[in-house]
């Protein structure tokens, strides 16, 4: 398979199904408290042009004004009226760029490598669930890959526009999420031993060359690249000049990363928790997950950058960078006791690299029909297989605790507890001006931001006696453990109901009596 | 006394009965999704005095319209009383209850009976807080034959 028309249509095809992976029925999941925090954090600066970073929470201001462009044309500028697709809109086109970005790895990797590895991003599980997901991860893959790709283009070409490029997707990197420094680490060390193991592209290839595509890369361009990338995270960090203090807090963000990283509490987990995840999966009667194909497919590519020969030298050292990337980044995200499912896939897009290459040498072994046939056969149910685990993870088990990808999900239950608010809020003379009390613990009070944002009058309380009065309040949402309380103050004034937030974690709806009576009465003459 | 079982679901047969034991905590039956129903024919008509449930407890969860009814019919048409009911907005069908939903514990929720006389039992359920399937653990009913 070469650079032919034939090979961007098929490539195209590949791009095109990754894209409709992710963007069909992205409403079905009910938003992840995570997503609606950013949502939340969104709004303000889609409503009032307001964005200041925080080092304790919420990551890197890219997300944000990325979203922009979606929302203006999805929804206007009202926070009111944004939904959920338009949001998750952002990750999904981001998540299908990162294949599309794989064309720039030419010269790096052979056309039928990119290929393979074009289809195990569009169908791979892990990859396809969180370019579903309104968070960071998929944004930073994308800057991630961008970066890794300028880069091999600048060494290759030795233009300072492929610097400018790679220190563009670097500073993206920085603005998107702090723990980026990981993946510089890796990449740093990457390419130290690839350059003590095996030289550079240009001084083996070309001994002879001239100055210009000489190994030693000019100060100039250096500058260009570093200039580029602390250019763009302060545009960022700063909200465009509008916060200066942000260039120094997200410095100082370092401290707070760091302190969770190694306290990490609910989100402690053991070293192979990541690889364990992606190899086998199974939860109570639900069914297998396995992305071992990948896993497998990846040894094989990791034989081959150092088994195989029929690479030219410079195909051979990018092989190798990618090659130790993925496991020092791999090892550094597993040694760290604060894990989150989404975490795999900075490391992850690597392993799919390897395994592409992987395909590749495997087709290689023999240039038997029967032997080819048989491969392709395999890797045909291997890939079917994977679109299948990845349609059950999106559509059918989304938010099913069977499905290891999900992760302290909101319950589908939640929205039923949305419904019955936004049904009183229909009888109330009020509609949404209605008051609704919000009496919770923090970490039970997301998502309801996100899906009370069309109310006007809400008010979040952590206990019952902070609340102020409770009578005539139309409705009030607490946790369980603040019922008996709260029911000394609403005796039998009010019909309470229960619904599932998470896994393990309910909320309480007390309704007024004469509005829940209202309601009845309302649904018995239907 | 051996109690027969029956349900709404297919998975459990109507013909073949189901014994319930307290040997078997950390088992379930599934029943699916919707209004549901297990039913227990205790082969004689009885006083009851009470009805101990536990549809799960490994998690806190609600499950929605528990109804339970006692009758000398099987098929639930005449002479049907209800012993509990918290569906409270009507929404499987068998009118509005006045008691309180509860969290599923690993205690189970005891129902009294009030000394109601009945030779069959049905419990209804419609789903939980956690997913749409309805579950049961255990039942225990006490009482005494009927004079």
């Amino acid at each position: 398979m070469k650079r032919t028309p034939a090979f961007y249509g098929l490539f195209s095809l590949v791009v095109l199904a990754a894209l409709l992976f992710r963007v069909s029925g992205l409403e079905l999941r009910p938003m992840h408290h995570d997503e609606a925090n950013q949502a939340v954090k969104f709004g303000s600066l889609l409503e009032e042009g307001q964005y200041c970073y925080d080092p304790t929470q919420h990551h890197g201001p890219s997300l944000y004004y990325l979203t922009l462009p979606f929302a203006w044309i999805g929804s206007g500028t009202s926070f009111a009226s944004l939904n959920e697709v338009i949001l998750r809109l952002v990750p999904a086109v981001f998540g299908a760029g990162i294949i599309l970005l794989l064309l720039l790895l030419k010269d790096g990797f052979s056309p039928p490598s990119l290929f393979f590895s074009g289809i195990l991003a569009a169908v791979s599980p892990v990859m396809v669930y969180y370019s579903r997901f309104y968070i960071q991860e998929t944004l930073l893959v994308f800057f991630l890959f961008g970066a890794i790709a300028s880069g091999w283009r600048y060494l290759q070409e030795r233009r300072w526009g492929w610097a400018a490029a790679a220190g563009f997707f670097s500073g993206m990197m920085f603005a998107t999420k702090e723990t980026c420094i990981i993946l510089f680490a890796a990449a740093a060390v990457s390419l130290v031993l690839v350059r003590v193991l095996g030289g550079s592209p240009r001084s083996r290839e070309n001994p002879g060359s001239k100055e210009k595509n000489a190994g030693r890369i000019p100060p100039v361009h250096l500058l260009v690249l570093a200039g580029t990338a602390i250019a763009v995270s302060i545009l960022f960090f700063s909200s465009f000049f509008q916060n200066p203090r942000g260039i120094l807090d997200s410095v100082l963000a370092f401290k707070t990363y760091f302190g969770r990283a190694a306290g990490a509490g609910f989100h402690t987990h053991p070293f192979p928790y990541y690889l364990k995840m992606l190899a086998f999966s199974h939860y109570g009667n639900g069914p297998v997950w396995s992305e071992a194909l990948v896993l497998i497919l990846a040894l094989v590519g990791c034989a081959a950058v150092f088994a195989n020969h029929s690479q030219s030298m410079s195909e051979r050292l990018f092989l190798r960078f990618i090659f130790f990337f993925t496991v020092l980044a791999t090892a550094i995200y597993s040694f760290i006791p604060y894990k989150t499912p989404w975490n795999i896939l900075p490391f992850y897009i690597g392993i799919i690299l390897l395994a592409g290459q992987g395909i590749v040498f495997l087709l290689s072994l023999s240039r038997k029909i029967i032997v080819q046939s048989l491969i392709i056969l395999i890797l045909g149910a291997g890939l079917y297989h994977l679109g299948l685990q990845s349609y059950r993870a999106n559509f059918t088990y989304s938010t099913d605790p069977r499905n290891p990808y999900v992760y302290a999900q909101t319950s589908p239950d939640f929205i039923y507890l949305v419904q019955r608010v936004e049904d009183i809020a229909r009888l109330h003379p009020e509609h949404k001006q209605m008051l609704i009390k919000v009496i919770t613990h923090p970490d039970e009070a997301w998502p309801l931001p996100w899906y009370l944002r069309g109310f006007g009058k809400v008010g979040y309380w952590q206990e019952v006696e902070e609340a102020g009065p409770f009578s005539d309040v139309p409705l009030i949402i607490s946790s369980t453990d603040k019922v008996d309380r709260l029911q000394l103050h609403l005796r039998d004034n009010y019909q309470s109901e229960y619904y599932g937030l998470r896994p393990e974690v309910l909320l309480a709806l007390h309704i007024r009596k004469d509005l829940w009576d209202k309601f009845i009465d309302e649904r018995t003459l239907k | 006394m051996c109690p027969r079982v029956q349900s709404s679901f297919l998975s459990i047969s109507r013909s073949r009965p189901v014994i319930l034991s307290r040997s078997s905590e950390g088992y379930y039956v599934e029943l699916g999704p919707s209004v549901q129903w297990v039913q227990i024919d205790l082969g004689r008509p009885c006083s009851l005095n009470a009805v101990l449930i536990w549809h799960y407890h490994s998690q806190a969860r609600v499950y929605r319209d528990v109804i339970v009814q006692v009758t000398d019919d099987p098929d639930f048409i005449t002479d049907v009383q209800t012993i509990y009911n918290n569906d409270h907005d009507n929404s499987a069908g068998l009118g509005i209850g006045k008691d309180k939903e509860y969290i599923e514990t690993n205690e189970g929720r005891l129902i009294d009976p009030r000394g109601v006389n009945g030779r069959y039992i049905r419990l209804y359920s419609r789903g939980n807080t956690s997913n749409e399937m309805n579950h049961y653990v255990e039942v225990e009913v006490y009482g005494a034959l009927s004079k």
